[in-house]
């Protein structure tokens, strides 16, 4: 049976193993049924498995992934998750501040995920638009594109304003830093991580797993 | 012959004057706290707006529930600055719109009786349930109150569901409106606004309540967590008061 932490979120699974240190991203809807085949040390996210033998808050993953990965005194991280958006902010080395926001934030990646997929666009190559959609979350910021793209606005300009509307809220909850790390499956988005106003700085997607290695060690 | 008078219930909503709930009481009337769940009466809605402080929300579905049911002769409603607008608005309406009699009052209580269930080694559950089972009668607590030094903070008014409170460590201290509460002096704005420097406190506030206006700005200046939750605890609630123990509570 192989030793493993994993980061199961709402999209996506995130699994590292002990043994081989080696790293895997599964959907999660195919791997919830097969948790029982592994031998879990610890997990968060929104599908952790409950025969973990530990179970730790997405936001406590983030906080000690973080901190393992980062060494400046003072930074913020933002994990845009599938679902949801929250951030540590970290002063001397110690967390300062954070939140998790379920609502406005709700599916924010979820959505951006399924709309690249369905215009069938390349996120390396959407224009830089000048203005954002307002965002009030996922699922209301794309009706606002959608109303855009009937009024004559070309899709991908669309879609590259409401990716910068959902920066703009992401910049708004983690307080406005200079320097923003980023976690998360958005990471790998360019036209996301190009609609923030501020420096960014991905981490990738194995933060969290990256906490519950200093978790279980301790 | 003298007519013998019928022992009538009286629900109250806050903390009302205790000479005004001790009348009721010498003249044999049962009290019945309306903030509090009542058994097999669940909460209805439609009585008030949905998104709505879900503490009064129930106060108004016990307070149908109970008549309908036969078992609510008035009601002694705080409606001042003791309680919230909220109340003020809601006992006009059931004043001028139905044929419950509501006595509205104002507890301006300035004196203290003290708070050692807010201050002792008690479980946060515990401390909780004894002081708003104190409301008109005397708990006793299940071991004597020792004050204790706290570790941690809790603000806030006691919350629709009490598991938030299993999160909190031992010696969480009470502060905020249940503070006022447990002292008998539920409109002490100074007390309500009391935590001491330095001690990692957690506002806790229903949505929809005016206190979060002050929760959320006691939270900056004090370096503390503003948690705002709606009836039950929701999982990104939990994770961040889990979180900001984890981090800053010295246990």
């Amino acid at each position: 049976m192989k030793k493993i932490v994993v980061d199961c979120g709402t999209s996506y699974t995130k699994i590292h193993y002990l043994e081989s240190a080696a790293r895997r991203i599964v959907p999660s809807h195919k791997i919830i049924k097969t948790g029982s085949k592994y031998d879990i040390a610890a997990a968060t996210g929104h599908n952790a498995f409950p025969n973990a033998k530990k179970v730790v808050n997405e936001l406590v993953a983030l906080a000690e992934g973080a901190l393992r990965l980062i060494t400046e005194p003072d930074f913020t991280i933002l994990d845009c998750g599938a679902r949801d958006v929250k951030f540590v902010k970290v002063k001397n080395r110690k967390v300062a501040a954070m939140d998790w926001n379920t609502e406005c934030g709700a599916f924010t990646g979820q959505v951006i995920d399924l709309l690249q997929r369905y215009f069938n666009l390349d996120s390396a190559k959407l224009p830089t638009p000048s203005q954002k959609i307002p965002v009030v979350c996922g699922v209301l910021g794309m009706t606002t594109m959608f109303d855009r793209i009937s009024r004559g606005t070309p899709y991908p300009f669309a879609f590259a304003e409401f990716l910068r509307g959902i920066a703009h809220n992401c910049e708004a909850l983690a307080g406005r830093p200079d320097r923003l790390y980023i976690s998360g499956g958005l990471c790998l988005n360019k036209a996301f991580l190009n609609s923030f106003s501020c420096e960014v700085i991905p981490l990738g997607r194995f933060v969290l797993t990256e906490g519950l290695l200093g978790i279980i060690k301790t | 012959m003298r007519k013998r008078r019928v022992a009538k219930t009286i629900g109250i909503v806050g903390v009302p004057p205790w000479e005004t709930m001790h009348k009721c009481i010498a003249r044999g009337d049962v009290l019945v706290d309306l903030d509090e769940p009542i058994p097999d009466m669940p909460v209805r809605n439609g009585y008030l707006p949905t998104n709505y402080c879900s503490i009064l929300k129930r106060v108004v579905s016990n307070i149908f529930s109970l008549r309908e049911a036969g078992r609510l002769d008035g009601v002694i409603a705080c409606i001042g600055e003791d309680k919230c607008d909220g109340m003020r608005h809601i006992a006009r309406w059931l004043t001028t719109t139905t044929d419950i009699p509501i006595v509205q009052v104002r507890n301006d209580n300035s004196k203290g009786y003290g708070t050692p269930i807010s201050e002792s080694q008690l479980p946060l559950g515990v401390k909780m349930e004894l002081i708003v089972g104190s409301v008109f009668r005397t708990s006793e607590p299940p071991e004597r109150p020792r004050k204790t030094k706290p570790v941690c903070g809790f603000w806030g008014v006691p919350p629709y569901d009490f598991d938030i409170l299993k999160l909190f460590p031992d010696r969480t201290h009470i502060y905020g409106w249940t503070r006022c509460m447990e002292n008998k002096t539920p409109g002490d704005f100074d007390l309500e606004c009391y935590v001491p420097e330095g001690l990692p406190v957690v506002f806790f506030v229903q949505s929809f309540c005016q206190k979060s206006a002050l929760a959320f700005n006691l939270a900056k200046k004090h370096n503390g967590l503003f948690v705002e939750v709606d009836r039950h605890l929701s999982r990104s609630a939990r994770a961040k008061i889990e979180a900001f123990i984890r981090f800053n509570v010295k246990c």
